[in-house]
């Protein structure tokens, strides 16, 4: 069964019940893509879980002040990624000296547990690519959200994003030496 | 082997390399979630704001600019509100952490045309979150010596 299925109240639904302030919708917001929301973070930081909880409250205490202006031409857990990415592009910013460990930090002891040795070799090649390659393909291939959508998110071009992942499979390739 | 296979392929091997999303036991932030989200929606639409010593009511979540035009208040802001002018800077005289905290792209405006304080915003990118009272800089577009 899919993790969506257990939530029957529609999107619409939810995000008028949210603007209203009603604390069952919260917790069926929180409940539906706090988890994903916090994988997009840690995969986007590839750095120690402490900074992507971090970001993660950030995250939400920057969605509740949001919501109010949420229009409705995205999804919400679109629209909350995009908070997460800026989020998280202002802890890169803010911080030189872990952007640099951004870049060297491996993924593997915080977004997966499967130690299969195919597996840890991924991981150790996702952990070196650079950030912005890391966060779109994890967009694309892990939450699977459309190239469109993609583009929302990081506020840039389609084609932009069609680059960026092409860019970004193929620093994989030569991380994987393939 | 073509696009479309590879594509499928890099997928499947993405998705196997990360642990799948499962559910966050995280009660405080849940809480303090739904305590915000409480407080924003108990928050009132509209915003009683002056101008000027002009009062007008704005919808919460706009900027100064818009508030302003809308109200027939006729702030200069020659750029067409894309910060690189600075002509319709306003100086906040109470309420300015009702607006939204400044950001990169403003503070750089504002440093550009040596206006930096605290109290000074530019009115095209501060948002309106409470009752807040401005002063403007330049002198409104009907007041010049040309109209």
């Amino acid at each position: 069964m899919k993790v969506l299925d257990r939530f029957p109240t529609s999107e619409t639904d939810l995000v008028a019940r949210l603007k209203a302030g009603d604390e069952e919708a919260a917790h069926e917001f929180f409940d539906r893509y706090a988890a994903r929301i916090r994988r997009f973070i840690a995969n986007s930081l590839g750095t120690a879980s402490a900074e992507a909880e971090d970001v993660l409250q950030e995250t939400f205490i920057a969605l509740a002040d949001a919501l109010p202006f949420f229009r409705g031409d995205s999804s919400l857990f679109t629209f909350a990624c995009a908070i997460a990415h800026r989020k998280v592009l202002s802890l890169i910013r803010t911080n030189a000296r872990r952007a640099s460990l951004m870049r060297t930090a491996p993924v593997a002891e915080i977004v997966t547990q499967r130690e299969t040795g195919t597996n840890r070799e991924f991981n150790r090649a996702l952990g070196e690519i650079r950030p912005e390659y890391r966060e779109v393909l994890i967009l694309k291939y892990v939450e699977e959200i459309q190239v469109s959508e993609i583009a929302r998110i990081l506020r840039i071009g389609e084609h932009a994003v069609e680059s960026r992942l092409a860019r970004a499979r193929k620093a994989l390739r030569k991380s994987l030496k393939e | 082997m073509d696009t479309q296979t590879n594509e499928t392929e890099f997928a499947a091997r993405m998705k196997s390399a990360i642990e799948p999303a499962r559910g966050l036991d995280n009660r405080e932030l849940r809480n303090a979630f739904t305590a915000r989200l409480k407080q924003v929606a108990a928050r009132p639409d509209v915003v009683p704001i002056e101008f000027d010593g002009q009062r007008i009511e704005m919808r919460r979540g706009g900027t100064l600019l818009g508030a302003a035009m809308k109200n027939g208040v006729r702030l200069m802001h020659v750029c067409g509100a894309r910060t690189l002018c600075a002509t319709c800077r306003v100086v906040v005289e109470s309420g300015e952490d009702n607006l939204t905290p400044m950001r990169g792209t403003e503070k750089f405006s504002l440093r550009w045309h040596l206006s930096v304080s605290p109290r000074t915003r530019l009115a095209c990118q501060a948002r309106v979150n409470g009752p807040v009272e401005v002063e403007s800089v330049f002198p409104l577009c009907g007041e010049l010596p040309n109209g």
